[in-house]
């Protein structure tokens, strides 16, 4: 007797179809499982056979090979129980082969029958959904997430013994497909972060406003306790909400990763991420046995917030390279290679200096060469990314407490709602102008392609030597000042870059 | 290449003992004074009036522009300038003298042949001809920390009076300037604000009964004048008085800033009434100016912006502005 059941699994964040086969024939008893599978999925001989015992089911005395193919990837993961038992059953007869036609299956079990969830149901259901699969079985945990995958038709299961059930009798399948209701719509209302709470911060936000208008990265420079980790924060606030391709991107990541549960079973804003500076660098870029995704693609379509940044280690701040170059993570294995993306807007926060409050030489007595080697820490290719760096000023106490009473509503703070509308007028106009290019942002820019959107009339031409024989800028500069510049002009609806945009931009040089 | 500049250097070190004619005087009488001296140049002339200005290594933008202003006043009035070539204060002072043809002398902690702190070369170059590197180390002999409070002895030892510009509370300088009261030398200090710690050791000194510096024309009029009282007419400077009131900076400053407020936009004047010496972020400035009137941060980084290409102000790493120093 031969069967065959479909399945899925993960590489990386790449998912593919499995298929497992079975085979049961009249030999010594026995149970083989082959397919180049990992101990965990070898194990699952014993999760079925006991089990199916404790669902009432008795597997006579014969020998039952498992094949899962391809049989040239690494399978890993428990998400093949499922789909064993599922097998084993239809070759013994108790579930129609009618029933498997254009059925995925995934699942772990207890050895009491019940269905446990699993990882990257998302990514490995749309897959599947994607080659013609219409129909998936999978535990009652992951259906919120598979829910998301339109179109595919869910049975969801606590146990063995329903799955059997409802398998048994194809033709009635169809009552059992999960309802999609209030489970989509209901989205996560959580108390919002405002820009209208920060006291003051003005050139801060500004800049912040800039960054995420052109998607450009960011360092925010200040002293201890002056709020950068606030706007770090807010920044998520007034970015464009995710498009349905990039919340699903977003969201497979998520699942794959095992970060996806009942109360957020799709991710529908951009994540926030914001890894201590003692990260390694394998849980910043991932890794493994077999490799997971790190917080550098956790934050994809998001922000990557790096709090002291020269504290991380140097090793991990050069982890930051690939990902600012090529937007996404190659983490190479013996036998093969993984890519996660990692399209993140990179917003560090650093001290002026070990104590944090240069230039006030009241405050700080660094010496010259101390500042100058706390500054190296960040290498210069990094640098050379972060387009926009702002100053957060340390508050005096007196304006904290002036402004924490009624004389507040005097002079409203910016909401992040007000930006946020300037922020997607500014979006709406790049997406127009690179229509067609595979450019989506300002920040995107190559230099061939900054003298093609950038151009400088005469005056503003004029402008920029001014510039540079007052401010001794590098040629480097003049790019990152360019980029930002195009961004401002955005943000004003202006076509062409003013002299006012270049003024701005200089200030955000560093 | 090094060789053969150090070969140069070691060629015109001089070598001179306590015993021997053109020890300074000022020294000689002092106990502990150094055995020896080395130098580059020449020593201080002992019939001329001669000022140590001294100070903090990591000063603030206002101690900078302090120690430049009465640097170059006194300079120009003919009176010799002392100091340690250090970082920041000592090296601003001399520098300042030097730039407009004073006479300048570096003390230093380490061997006349070798320039520290580096960054100082260019300082240390033209301090040969327009004044002397000393030093009581043999050549080659590295700088080192025990050397420097040694060295100050002899700062204030070759000079008639201190000029302190910004002192912490426990700082080099405030050990200079006690050293210069046991060697019988007057005490001037720079005030400043009561709640900048960098002005602590000045007001300290001030309190304690050290003169205040508060213009760089009054200073040199209070000092000349002891300096006479003691020692008599100083011959080939004449009319300081008048000299030095004319070419007094601040004043000279005050005038032109007068005129130049003249071309300044509006907006230009007010954002140069909320600068100071001590550079301010844009949001602090933004703060002070949106008192007075409405204002967007944009534009106020943009005038920022253009005042700097204009020279009226100075940004300071980046993100900071202070008044053009």
């Amino acid at each position: 007797m031969y069967s065959s059941v479909c399945s899925g699994g993960l590489c990386g964040i790449k998912s593919y179809i499995s298929s497992v086969e079975i085979d049961v024939s009249k030999s010594l008893p026995s149970f083989e499982m082959v397919g180049r599978l990992s101990n965990e999925v070898k194990e699952a001989r014993e999760r079925v056979k006991v089990a199916l015992k404790n669902c009432g089911i008795e597997i006579p005395p014969v020998k039952i090979t498992v094949n899962i193919s391809p049989a040239h990837i690494h399978k890993s993961g428990t998400a093949y129980d499922l789909p064993i038992a599922v097998g084993v059953l239809n070759t013994l007869g108790l579930i129609p082969d009618t029933a498997l036609e254009n059925m995925i299956v995934l699942g772990e079990l207890g050895l009491n029958g019940d269905l446990k969830a699993v990882n990257g149901v998302l990514p490995i259901l749309t897959e599947a959904y994607g080659k013609g699969i219409t129909c998936c079985v999978i535990p009652a945990d992951n259906a919120d997430e598979a829910a998301y995958v339109e179109g595919m038709n869910i049975i969801v299961a606590d146990n063995m013994v329903s799955v059997m059930s409802i398998l048994k009798s194809p033709n009635t399948m169809a009552d059992h497909y999960l309802v999609r209701g209030q489970n989509l719509s209901a989205d996560e209302k959580e108390p919002k972060d405002d820009f209208a709470d920060i006291i003051g911060q003005e050139a801060c936000i500004r800049a912040a406003t800039v960054a995420v208008a052109g998607f450009h990265h960011m360092m925010m420079i200040g002293p201890p306790g002056a709020g950068k980790t606030m706007i770090a924060k807010r920044m998520a606030t007034i970015m464009p909400e995710p498009d349905m391709a990039e919340s699903l991107e977003v969201s497979s990541i998520y699942s794959v990763s095992g970060l996806l549960n009942r109360s957020r079973p799709y991710i529908r804003t951009r994540p926030f991420m914001a890894p201590h500076h003692t990260a390694t660098v394998s849980s910043l870029t991932g890794g493994g046995i077999n490799p997971r995704p790190g917080i550098m693609s956790l934050a994809h379509r998001g922000v990557l917030f790096l709090d002291e940044f020269p504290e991380f280690s140097r090793e991990s701040i050069e982890a930051l390279r690939e990902p600012l170059e090529s937007k996404s993570i190659q983490v190479v294995r013996a036998k093969t290679s993984f890519v996660f993306p990692a399209d993140f807007m990179l917003v560090a926060a650093a001290n002026p200096c070990p104590c944090g409050y240069y230039p006030d030489r009241n405050k700080c007595n660094c010496p010259e060469h101390s500042i100058a080697r706390y500054r190296s820490r960040i290498s210069g290719p990094i640098r050379d990314r972060i387009d926009i760096i702002a100053s957060v000023s340390r508050l005096d106490a007196e304006r904290v407490i002036r402004e924490d009473g009624a004389d507040r509503g005097r002079k409203k703070a910016l909401s992040s709602e007000d930006i946020k509308t300037d922020v997607l007028k500014a979006i709406e106009i790049q997406k127009k102008r690179y229509k067609g290019t595979g450019i989506r942002y300002n920040s995107e820019l190559s230099p061939s392609e900054i003298d093609k959107y950038c151009e400088l009339g005469k005056e503003e031409k004029e402008y920029m030597k001014d510039i540079y024989d007052a401010m001794d800028l590098t040629a480097r500069s003049y790019h990152k000042i360019l980029k930002v510049a195009r961004t401002i002009a955005d943000l004003d609806g202006c076509s062409d870059i003013k002299v006012s945009h270049l003024s701005e931009a200089v200030c955000y040089r560093g | 290449m090094v060789n053969t500049e150090n070969e140069l250097i070691k060629r015109d070190i001089l070598h001179i003992t306590k015993e021997d004619e053109g020890y300074p005087m000022h020294l000689k009488e002092l106990s502990g004074s150094p055995a020896e001296l080395y130098y580059i140049g020449s020593l201080p002339d002992d019939n001329m009036p001669s000022v140590a200005i001294i100070g903090a290594r990591n000063c603030s933008g206002y101690g900078r522009q302090m120690a430049r202003e009465f640097a170059r006043e006194i300079a120009a009035a003919g009176i010799q300038v002392i100091s340690g070539m250090a970082r920041g204060i000592d090296g601003m002072a001399q520098q300042a003298a030097v730039s407009v043809g004073g006479k300048s002398y570096a003390v230093l902690g380490c061997g006349v042949d070798i320039c520290y702190p580096k960054e100082n070369k260019e300082l240390y170059v033209k301090l040969m001809d327009s004044g002397g590197i000393i030093s009581e180390y043999p050549p080659g002999i590295p700088a080192r920390a025990e050397h420097f409070p040694l060295r100050n002895r002899i700062i204030s030892g070759l000079a008639d009076a201190l000029l302190v510009i910004e002192a912490r509370e426990r700082s080099g300088t405030l050990i200079t300037a006690n050293m210069a009261l046991e060697q019988g030398r007057e005490i001037y200090a720079l005030p400043g604000r009561v709640t900048d710690s960098l002005s602590y050791g000045c007001n300290r000194l001030i309190y304690d009964g050290a003169y205040p510096a508060v213009r760089p024309y009054e200073f040199i009029d209070e000092f000349l004048s002891r300096y006479e009282s003691k020692k008599g007419k100083i011959t080939g400077v004449e009319d300081i008085d008048e000299k030095s009131r004319n070419s007094d900076k601040i004043a000279v400053f005050e005038a032109a800033k007068g005129n130049v407020y003249k071309f300044l936009s509006a907006g230009e004047r007010k954002v140069l009434g909320v600068l100071d010496y001590t550079p301010k972020s844009v949001s602090e400035i933004f703060y002070e100016l949106s008192e007075m009137e409405d204002i967007k941060i944009q534009e106020l980084l943009q005038l920022l912006t253009k005042m700097t290409v204009k020279h009226l102000i100075d940004c300071v790493d980046g993100c900071n502005y202070s008044i053009k120093s």
